[in-house]
C-alpha cells in the first residue's frame, strides 16, 4: 500500500456525520421490524384486552377492565392459573435439580460420561410434537409400554407399594384420560424434554470451577463430597442457576405441544391441563374471542417479563450466594 | 472404577427413561399393525409378508373394467377373471411392514411437500435473520453515532419479548393483512431475531479495529465491510446461531398452527403429523410412527455428527 492521501475536505464532523449516517441505514431494517413485529404487537394486544373486539367484525366497544374481571372470577381462568403454575413449579425445579445431577455426574465420569450427556440431550432436539405423540402411545391404557412395564411388577415385591397394590386389582390409571394424572403427566414430559438443556447449561459452568477451590476447600476442613458441592460447586454455579432458572420459567410458561397433542379440544379432563398457551390459542384464535384472548396475552407478558427483569437484576448484582 | 458403579447405575436408568420413547417410535415404524397391538416382534418385528387391505380393495375390478379385460381370460366367467385378478393384487399388494410403514408415511400424506415446506420456511427465517441482523450488530459494535446506546436499550428491551407470547396480535395483524396461509405468515414474525443482533454484537466487539479501518482504507464502504470483512470473521459465531434458529423453527408447532389452517401446502412437517394423527385409526399406528420417525431424523443425526456444535448452538442462550 502506497502513502494514503488524506483528503482535506473529510474532517472529523463530516466523517462523524459519514457513520452516524450509515450506521442509521444499517440499523434501520432491524428497527423498522423491531417495532412492526415485537412492540406494536404488544400495544395492539394492550390496547384490545380492554375491547370485544372479533376478527370479521368492523367495529368494537370498548369494555373497559370487563375482560380481566373475568379472567379473575371466572372458574375457568382458574383452572387456567392453577395448570400453568402447576405445571410452572413442578417442571423448573425438578428440571434444574435433575439437570444439575446429571451434569455432576457426568462431568465426575469424565470422557466416558459424555454417552450420558448426548442421550439426555436427544429430546431437547427431538420435534417435541411428534414426541408428545409417541408418549401417548407410550401411555395408552391397555396397549401402552408404560402400563404393560407396571403389570411386570404385579405378584413381585413391588405390589407391597400401594401405586402397584391398586394398579394390579383394578388397572393402571387411564394416564391422560384421567384428571387427577394428566397434568403430572404434562408435567413429567416436560422434565423428560428439558432437563437434558439444563445438564448442558450446568456442564459449561462447571468447567468455569477451579480445581484450586476444591483444594482450599479440603485444607479447610471440607472432607465429605456433599460439603465440597456446598462450599465450592454450588456457590460458583450461582450464576449459572440463575439463568438456567429463569429459562427454564420461560420455557415451562410456554408449554402448548403436549397439551393441543393430547386434547385438541378443551384443555385436558376437567381442563386440568389448560395453560395459558393453550388458552390464549383456543380464546383468540378459534373462538375468536380476542379481548379475552389479549388480556390473557398481556398477563403472561407481565409474567415473562418480570421474570427476565428479576434474572438481570441479579446477575447485574453478580449473584454469589 | 467400582467408586463410578452406583454413577453409572443412576445414570443408566436416566438413559433408558430418556431413550424409551425413541426406542418404541423407531420399533413401531417397523412393526405390522398386529403385532404393534399385541405389543410382540421385539424391536424390528418378525417382518412377516402382509397385506396391505387398502391397495387390494382398490384393485378390486368392477363390471365393467371386468368386461374390458375379458379377451385375456378366455372361456372363464366374470367371476373367476374376478378372483384371478384379486389374487394377483393380493400377492402385488403385499409387504414387509418396515415398507409398508414408510410408504404409507409418503403415500398417505404429501409427507415430502411437508419436509420441503419445513426447510423452505426454516432456511428463509435463518437467512433474513442474518441479512437483518448483521447490518445492525456492526452498527452497534464498530460504529459512533447518536442515539446508538437507545438503538441498543431497545434491543435489549425486546428480547424481554418471546414471540410465542405476542401470538395473537401478530396473527389479528397477518390476518388484517389477508396473509394468513400463506409463507410469509409462517415467516415474518420470526423474520427479526434480537437475540441474533445481541449475540452478533458481542461477538463483533472482540473483532480488532484495525481490520476495519484497513479496510476503510482500501475504499470499501460500511455496507461492503459488513459483508466482505464481517461476515467471514463472524462464521463460528453464525454457525452456532444457524442451528439455535433452524432447530427452533423445524420444531416449532405453536405458530403454524395458529396461521396454517387447511391447506395442506403450506403445512410444516409437525402439523403434517398433526393431521395424519387426526386422520388415522388404528391400523395407523405403524405409518404414524414411521412419519414421526423422519420428520425427527435430520436433526438427531446432524446433531450426533456434530455434537458439540450443536450444544454451544442451542445453549447459545447461556451466553448472555
Amino acid at each position: 500500500m502506497g502513502v494514503v492521501e488524506i483528503d482535506p475536505s473529510v474532517t472529523p464532523a463530516r466523517e462523524r456525520n459519514r457513520q452516524a449516517r450509515t450506521a442509521w441505514g444499517l440499523t434501520a431494517p432491524a428497527l423498522a421490524l423491531m417495532f412492526l413485529i415485537l412492540l406494536v404487537p404488544v400495544v395492539i394486544a394492550a390496547l384490545l384486552s380492554f375491547t370485544n373486539y372479533s376478527l370479521g367484525n368492523s367495529g368494537f366497544e370498548w369494555v373497559g377492565t370487563k375482560n380481566y374481571d373475568r379472567l379473575f372470577t371466572r372458574s375457568t381462568y382458574e383452572k387456567m392459573f392453577i395448570a400453568t403454575f402447576t405445571y410452572v413449579v413442578t417442571v423448573v425445579p425438578i428440571s434444574v435439580a435433575l439437570g444439575l445431577g446429571a451434569a455432576l455426574l457426568v462431568n465426575a465420569l469424565g470422557r466416558i460420561g459424555d454417552i450420558y450427556k448426548t442421550i439426555y440431550f436427544l429430546p431437547v432436539m427431538a420435534t417435541l410434537l411428534a414426541m408428545a405423540i409417541v408418549w401417548e402411545f407410550m401411555l395408552h391404557p391397555t396397549i401402552g409400554m408404560v402400563n404393560q412395564t407396571f403389570e411386570l411388577a404385579c405378584g413381585t415385591v413391588l405390589e407391597r407399594i400401594p401405586f402397584f397394590a391398586n394398579g394390579c386389582a383394578e388397572g393402571f390409571p387411564l394416564w391422560l384420560g384421567d384428571r387427577d394424572y394428566a397434568i403430572w403427566v404434562i408435567c413429567f414430559i416436560g422434565i423428560w424434554q428439558g432437563f437434558g438443556f439444563n445438564m448442558v447449561l450446568y456442564l459449561a459452568g462447571l468447567t468455569s470451577v477451579h480445581r484450586e477451590l476444591y483444594h482450599a476447600a479440603e485444607m479447610d476442613g471440607a472432607k465429605s463430597a456433599w460439603e465440597r458441592f456446598r462450599l465450592v460447586t454450588w456457590p460458583a454455579l450461582g450464576p449459572t442457576t440463575v439463568f438456567v432458572v429463569t429459562i427454564s420459567c420461560i420455557r415451562a410458561f410456554q408449554v402448548f405441544d403436549t397439551v393441543e397433542a393430547f386434547w385438541p379440544q378443551g384443555g385436558g379432563p376437567n381442563k386440568s391441563t389448560y395453560v395459558m398457551m393453550f388458552a390464549i390459542f383456543e380464546k383468540g384464535v378459534q373462538q375468536n374471542l380476542i379481548g379475552i384472548g389479549s388480556a390473557i396475552t398481556m398477563l403472561f407478558l407481565i409474567f415473562v417479563m418480570f421474570l427476565t427483569l428479576i434474572q438481570r437484576w441479579l446477575v447485574e448484582r453478580k449473584v454469589h450466594y | 472404577m467400582a467408586r463410578d458403579l452406583w454413577k453409572h447405575l443412576v445414570l443408566i436408568i436416566g438413559a433408558i427413561i430418556v431413550l424409551a420413547p425413541f426406542y418404541m417410535m423407531v420399533s413401531y415404524s417397523f412393526k405390522s399393525p398386529g403385532e404393534i397391538d399385541r405389543g410382540e416382534g421385539g424391536f424390528f418385528g418378525r417382518q412377516e409378508l402382509m397385506v396391505d387391505e387398502r391397495c387390494v380393495k382398490l384393485r378390486d375390478p368392477n363390471r365393467d373394467e371386468i368386461a374390458a379385460v375379458a379377451a385375456q381370460y378366455p372361456g372363464k366367467t366374470d367371476r373367476q377373471i374376478r378372483e384371478e385378478i384379486m389374487a394377483v393384487a393380493e400377492t402385488e399388494c403385499s409387504m414387509r411392514p418396515v415398507v409398508f410403514n414408510y410408504s404409507k408415511a409418503f403415500v398417505e400424506a404429501p409427507l415430502l411437500r411437508y419436509l420441503l415446506n419445513g426447510i423452505i420456511v426454516t432456511v428463509s427465517i435463518f437467512a433474513i435473520q442474518v441479512l437483518v441482523a448483521l447490518p445492525a450488530a456492526y452498527a452497534l459494535a464498530k460504529l459512533k453515532f447518536w442515539g446508538r446506546d437507545a438503538v441498543f436499550g431497545l434491543v435489549l428491551f425486546c428480547l424481554l419479548i418471546p414471540v410465542h407470547a405476542i401470538a395473537l396480535p401478530l396473527y389479528i395483524m397477518l390476518a388484517k393483512l389477508g396473509l394468513t396461509n400463506t409463507y410469509a405468515a409462517l415467516v415474518v414474525p420470526w423474520t427479526i431475531s434480537v437475540f441474533g443482533i445481541f449475540l452478533m454484537r458481542q461477538f463483533f466487539m472482540t473483532v480488532p479495529d484495525d481490520l476495519i479501518d484497513a479496510a476503510r482504507m482500501d475504499g470499501m464502504s460500511e455496507f461492503a465491510i459488513v459483508w466482505r470483512v464481517m461476515l467471514p470473521t463472524a462464521v463460528p459465531a453464525l454457525l452456532a446461531f444457524a442451528i439455535f434458529s433452524i432447530v427452533a423453527h423445524w420444531n416449532d408447532y405453536f405458530w403454524p398452527r395458529i396461521v396454517v389452517t387447511g391447506s395442506r401446502d403450506l403445512f410444516t412437517p409437525p402439523l403434517g403429523l398433526r393431521e395424519f394423527k387426526g386422520d388415522a385409526d388404528g391400523s395407523f399406528f405403524g405409518p404414524m410412527m414411521a412419519t414421526a420417525t423422519i420428520i425427527v431424523t435430520p436433526l438427531i443425526v446432524a446433531f450426533l455428527i456434530a455434537q458439540r456444535r450443536f450444544i454451544e448452538g442451542i445453549t447459545l442462550s447461556g451466553m448472555k
